[in-house]
């Protein structure tokens, strides 16, 4: 999948990712919470695109940041699914989504703490031991530091060095962070590991006030993410490359012409051979 | 465990805050950002309610469903990873809070829970088909069930009727929801009393329907054989239509 460019598989735009009337990604990626032990039509939907498709799997509940125990019983039916499914790259996400041993279905800020770190870093060796397979860690947005004791860089590489895990790399995550917080996103891609680089995701975003973007993956990727993009790439070998997508599914040709458009810089860049 | 009780502790007072909009300060944040967690979050526990319960919510009314909403956003505390299955965790808690009695909607809990089994029969587990014949005799050989249903009673007709006019008509109701094998599309079927005993008795017992004519007679009340055979054929040719009744079974 090196080099090759996907989107999620979201059920507003399923219909039209096994027909294949106007998108035409390589690959696909799910939510595995959303496609975990059901049946019937939306079943029958992810086995049409597992057989059409390779697949990536990106967790949204693991919750690596927080202090309850980690779910074993969800996390044990998630080998199943990452194992039926052929799933070549497990990716989760560098924040927290449960407090009081409960849900809440968004990512929060993890505070950049040294026991945070020792804290993230054991979860993560302990999912990878259990899953049997590398976890790809995505650096996340986040809209303000929580009683940080160090910086966000030192907070990644840390734990990604000491985790001994893969980097999924959210190239307008890096851009939305040093708008938001005011650095510059070069110097903190330039100081990335990227050679633990798995995986890339690309998004739009919305800028709510003069000074705070937030991350909605609803409009299209803007050009100084593209330039962001190719200036990355540039600097390391070819892995997959996803656009995320959530919402706003109106204007397929647009979402389509994106998927061209990280092709065309990543055949530029990486000199994969794309068929017509 | 590494975290320590500061960080935790931290991390509880953002969770807490997202959860109510209320709590202490939150150390080293750039003020007017939180909020935007908070509102987030709400986003995504509103939209998946919304889509979840679109018959509530027309009942209800924007600002009544809100606070039913944010009532369980602030204390539900949801355990599914899953978000698909929060719907049913929404309901539970509002039928353990008896919140219909509270807000005088006695048909609460019944819309609640019949919005959530079509979402429920619509993404549950595979279950294994009988091997089946599409020609046979209804009475003579044993029908072969779609195994894919959910029977429920309630105590509004909340399926067949809007949601004020159901709250007139407090009685037993019976309401079979399937899914259509192929399309996997969700429907259901009113139950009157007798239907729901014939159901009831070829679900649990692997008899033809001659063998259990003698009790469906009686406890119908009915003495003309032909009155109850034609009934019959008229019942199960219906549910055969519908394919709740795949065909029959192959012996
Ligand atoms: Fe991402």
């Amino acid at each position: 999948m090196e080099g090759k460019v996907g989107i999620g598989l979201r059920r507003d735009i399923a219909d039209e990712i096994i027909d294949s009337h106007i998108l035409t990604p390589d690959f696909l990626e799910f939510a595995p919470e959303n496609w975990m032990g059901i049946g019937g039509y939306w079943n029958r939907i992810r086995q049409k695109a597992v057989d059409r498709y390779p697949v990536t799997c990106h967790g949204l509940s693991l919750s690596l940041g927080s202090a309850e125990e980690l779910d074993w019983k969800f996390i044990g039916e998630l080998k199943n699914f990452l194992d039926e499914n052929r799933v070549e790259i497990f990716s989760e996400h560098l924040s927290y989504t449960k407090s009081r041993n409960a849900h809440l279905y968004d990512l929060l800020p993890i505070p950049f703490r040294k026991d945070a770190v020792d804290h993230v870093v054991d979860r993560i060796r302990q999912v990878q031991d259990f899953l049997e397979r590398p976890l790809a860690i995505e650096n996340v947005s986040y809209y303000t530091p929580v009683a940080a004791e160090m910086t966000e860089i030192e907070f990644v590489n840390e734990i990604v060095e000491r985790a001994d895990c893969k980097l999924l790399l959210d190239v307008n995550n890096v851009y939305v962070n040093a708008f938001n917080h005011k650095y510059d996103a070069h110097a903190f891609i330039d100081s990335l590991p990227l050679d633990r680089v798995a995986y890339i995701h690309m998004a739009g975003h919305q800028k709510v006030e003069p000074d705070l973007i937030i991350d909605t993956h609803g409009q299209p990727i803007i050009d100084p993410v593209y330039e962001l993009f190719e200036w990355t790439i540039r600097k390391m070998d070819p892995v997959p490359v996803l656009l995320e997508r959530d919402y706003n599914f109106d204007e397929l040709e647009q979402i389509q012409s994106e998927i061209l458009q990280l092709k065309s810089i990543i055949k530029k860049q990486w000199k994969v051979p794309y068929e017509a | 465990m590494k975290l320590s009780e500061d960080t935790a502790r931290i991390q509880d007072i953002l969770g807490d805050y997202c959860r109510t909009g209320e709590g202490e300060q939150i150390p080293g944040i750039i003020p007017g950002r939180v909020n935007h967690y908070r509102r987030l979050v709400y986003n995504v526990i509103r939209s998946n309610m919304d889509r979840a319960f679109p018959i509530t919510l027309a009942a209800l009314g924007e600002e009544e469903w809100d606070q039913l909403v944010q009532e369980f956003f602030s204390k539900g505390l949801p355990q599914t990873p899953q978000i698909w299955k929060l719907p049913y965790e929404f309901y539970n808690y509002h039928l353990m809070k008896e919140t219909g009695i509270r807000i005088q909607k006695p048909y609460l809990e019944d819309l609640l829970y019949f919005e959530w089994i079509e979402i429920e029969v619509h993404t549950m587990p595979d279950k294994p088909f009988p091997e089946y014949l599409s020609s046979g005799n209804i009475f003579m050989d044993r029908l072969a069930l779609n195994p894919e249903f959910e029977m429920i009673r309630l105590n509004y007709p909340v399926h067949m009727h809007p949601a004020a006019a159901a709250a007139d008509m407090k009685g037993d109701y019976f309401v079979l929801i399937f899914r259509v094998p192929d399309t996997g599309n969700v429907k259901f079927l009113n139950l009157s009393g007798i239907h729901t005993y014939i159901l009831a008795r070829l679900m649990e017992e692997d008899l033809p329907l001659k063998d259990l004519k003698g009790d469906i007679a009686q406890t119908a009340g009915i003495e003309s054989i032909k009155y109850l055979d034609d009934a019959l054929e008229k019942f199960i040719g219906d549910l055969i239509d519908k394919r709740l009744i795949l065909g029959y079974l192959k012996e």
